[in-house]
Parts: structure tokens; C-alpha cells; sequence
């Protein structure tokens, strides 16, 4: 399930956008996508848009998390941005904290703390 | 009508109403006893109610609830209906629903339940020497017990409707505080404070994390300072709902910055073993103001004296 999710590469980041409901295999396609694009090419950023997810349960938060801690080790720094705020309550309270990547409330605001994370030593 | 809010409050259905009737353990029989006494009590039901509110208007605490002639009259008539209607020989919701409204009128007129239980005793002292002088001891016994029943049945029903009253006015009265409690203040652009006073529970913490969140979007806010010196008592879980607001704040890219930390605080804190690294702590608001700032990108100078010219 591969290729569902398109992933935009804009300079050294990378884009996309969560439009569908990430089920299982949708979700585990879309991790490996992104994983394999840094691979192939030299990126800084990762940049997650979930404005379009009106819902995120446990699984979605792990895989996103996840991904991000994997896109670090390859280097490469994940902002999530346009999280809802019931979706960030929730996740709060559930015990996901989503450590490993950082968090932007709009893709601007996520565009501008990648270049802000990179301008940093 | 209020009374009938009540009877939604109170869950008095069908089956609550066989439940009570059962635990009073008023029968049939017992509303047919009274049924057959319905003459007599006819037949002295302005002595009982005259006799009845002797009592009343010779105390202070319950002859205020009469100022004039005509109230008194007029509830004199109204005891009596409500007198004879024990003697209806019905038990159902329609005698349960008029009960309740002689509770919810007494809670409106803030008759309180110690009154109401007080003459309830001259009530049934009345009745007894009534029963005792016109039936049979055997009688007068049978017929008492059965009253004793429904009366009680009332009193349930007429306690629970203050009580009722009661939770209804401390609803409404959180629901003022709700709105009150959570003051999310802009002090500048993207930068936002919670000023946070008197003790913290549970549900204010989540009410909180709310309020922080939303207004967060709203505002675009980089940055939210939460002030709890007015917080007299920092607990574990005061700690963890403000390490949680900070978590879910984060995921809105937004920073918490916690001020007005007092030393005791401080102590606690430390002593309890919370962890609050995750957000950035001052002992001042001030401070937690200029942090805010900065992280925004801003700055406060002196006006004479412009930022910069103090090292050299």
C-alpha cells in the first residue's frame, strides 16, 4: 500500500500531507515511502501536515512518532504540524507525547521551526 | 415547571416508585385502610390544620413564612387538600408528582427540612390522639401504621426534592466558576498567560488543558505562560496535569513557560520527585514574561537606556 500518500520534496524537505485515514497497511506504505525518499535523497526536514485528520488514535500517533525518531537517526528532523487540539488533549492524556519530533500548529509556523532547527548549531 | 424537572432529576419512574412504595412497605391494604378513613378525616380536617399551624405561627423561625391573614388562609386551605390526599387511597405518579411540588415549593420559600420534619411530628401526634379517640385500639393502631407508611413515603420524596434543589444550585454555581476558572489572557502577539488561582482538581485540569489548547489555536500562540502563584497547593497531580498541559501544548508547537513558582512549591516539587523538565520555569511572573518574549522574538528595553548599552 505504497504510494498512496504523495511525499513533495521542496529543496532539502520534504512534504506531505495526511489526507486518508492511515490504516494499517496504508500507514506501515506510508512509513517505508518516507523512510526510503530519505534515503535516497539528502533531506534535513521532514515536514507531517495532519490538519486534514479530524482523528488520530493510538496507532496513527505510534507510527507518526516513530517515524520520526527513525527519519532522526537518518539525520533528518520531523515537524508535525495542524495537530486539532481535542487530538492533542487526547493523545495527552492516553500517555502518547509523541517524543521525537517536534510540533508546528500550521505548516508555516513548521516550515519557519525547520529553519529555525537548522540555523542552530 | 421546576417540580417536574425534579421528577427527570430524581429518576422517579414506574419502577422507582414500586422500589420506594416497597421499601416503605405501603401495600394496597394500607391505601385502602386510609381510603376508609377518608370520612373522618374529613370530618376533622380543619381542626388538624388549625391545630397544625398553631404550632407554626406560635415559633419565630416559621411564622415569617406567613406575613399576612390571606397567605395564612390560603395555606391553611392548600394543608388541607394536601392533608386529604392522604386519605386518597392512591399511591401513583400523579400523587408522587404533587408531593414534589410541595417540596420544591418549600425549598423555593426556603422553608428549611429541619421545619418541615419538625412539624411533620405534630402532624402525626395530631392524627394519633384523633385515631386513638375514634376507633378501636386495634383499629386505631392498623389505621396509624398505614399512615405512618405514606407519610414517610412523603417525607423521602420531599427530602430528596430539597436535595435535588440543592445539587441544582451547585451545578449551576460550577458551571459560573467553570467559566471564571480559566482565564486565558493575550499579553501580547502569539503570547498568551494563565493566571491560575485557588485549588486545582481533576476536572479543572482537564477544563484547563482545553481552554489552554483551544486558545492556543485561536491566537497562533507560540508561547503560553501559566502563573500558579494563587495555586495554595501544588499536589502530584497538580504537577502531572501541568506536565500533561505542557505535553499536549508541545504538539500544538507551542511552549509553556510555569511561573510564579513560590519556594514551598519549589520544595514540593523537588520532594515529590515530578519531573517538569519539559517545560521552562521562573520564580517571577516577570521573568516568565520576558522568556516569553524572547521566545516570540521580542524584547523589553528601558527607555533611556537602550538594550546593549549596559556592557559596554
Amino acid at each position: 500500500m505504497q504510494g498512496i500518500i504523495p511525499i513533495l520534496r521542496m529543496g532539502d524537505i520534504l512534504l506531505t500531507t495526511v489526507h486518508v485515514e492511515l490504516r494499517d497497511a496504508v500507514a506501515e506504505g506510508f512509513q517505508a515511502d518516507v523512510l526510503s525518499t530519505i534515503e535516497r535523497s539528502h533531506v534535513s526536514g521532514l515536514v507531517i501536515d495532519i490538519s486534514g485528520l479530524d482523528m488520530v488514535d493510538t496507532y496513527v500517533a505510534r507510527i507518526l512518532a516513530e517515524t520520526g525518531r527513525m527519519a532522526r537517526l537518518m539525520g533528518t528532523e520531523t515537524v508535525l504540524c495542524g495537530m486539532r487540539p481535542e487530538i492533542a488533549a487526547t493523545l495527552v492524556r492516553m500517555g502518547y507525547l509523541m517524543e521525537g519530533v517536534h510540533a508546528a500548529l500550521d505548516l508555516d509556523e513548521g516550515l519557519e521551526l525547520l529553519r529555525e532547527l537548522r540555523a542552530r548549531p | 415547571m421546576s417540580h417536574r424537572r425534579y421528577m427527570t432529576t430524581l429518576k422517579l419512574d414506574e419502577a422507582e416508585l414500586r422500589a420506594r412504595r416497597a421499601f416503605c412497605e405501603l401495600t394496597e391494604d394500607d391505601l385502602q385502610r386510609l381510603r376508609g378513613l377518608r370520612p373522618l378525616a374529613e370530618k376533622h380536617s380543619a381542626e388538624l390544620v388549625e391545630a397544625f399551624y398553631a404550632l407554626l405561627l406560635s415559633h419565630e423561625q416559621t411564622r415569617k413564612f406567613f406575613p399576612d391573614e390571606a397567605t395564612v388562609r390560603r395555606v391553611k386551605r392548600t394543608q388541607s387538600e394536601y392533608f386529604l390526599g392522604l386519605f386518597e387511597g392512591r399511591c401513583d405518579l400523579a400523587y408522587v408528582e404533587d408531593r414534589l411540588r410541595v417540596g420544591a415549593v418549600h425549598e423555593r420559600i426556603g422553608l428549611s427540612p429541619k421545619w418541615y420534619l419538625a412539624a411533620y411530628r405534630k402532624y402525626l401526634a395530631l392524627l394519633h390522639s384523633k385515631l386513638g379517640s375514634e376507633l378501636a385500639p386495634a383499629d386505631a393502631a392498623a389505621a396509624f401504621q398505614s399512615l405512618q407508611k405514606l407519610v414517610f413515603f412523603d417525607v423521602t420524596i420531599a427530602i430528596d426534592t430539597y436535595i435535588a434543589a440543592n445539587i441544582e444550585t451547585i451545578q449551576r454555581h460550577q458551571t459560573a466558576l467553570r467559566e471564571l476558572s480559566t482565564p486565558v489572557i493575550r499579553v501580547h502577539d502569539r503570547v498568551l498567560l494563565l493566571p491560575l488561582v485557588g485549588a486545582i482538581d481533576s476536572l479543572r485540569a482537564q477544563q484547563i488543558m482545553d481552554a489552554v489548547l483551544l486558545r492556543i489555536v485561536e491566537e497562533k500562540a507560540r508561547c503560553i505562560i501559566v502563573d500558579i502563584a494563587g495555586v495554595p497547593v501544588v499536589d502530584t497531580k497538580v504537577a502531572d496535569s501541568l506536565v500533561k498541559t505542557t505535553a499536549s501544548v508541545r504538539l500544538l508547537g507551542a511552549k509553556t513557560i510555569l511561573t510564579g513558582i513560590s519556594a514551598q512549591v519549589a520544595r514540593t516539587i523537588v520532594q515529590l520527585g515530578v519531573d517538569i523538565s519539559t517545560m521552562h520555569t521562573c520564580a517571577r511572573l516577570q521573568d516568565g514574561i520576558e522568556l516569553a518574549l524572547d521566545l516570540v522574538g521580542k524584547t523589553i528595553v528601558d527607555k533611556d537606556r537602550p538594550r546593549g548599552a549596559e556592557g559596554g
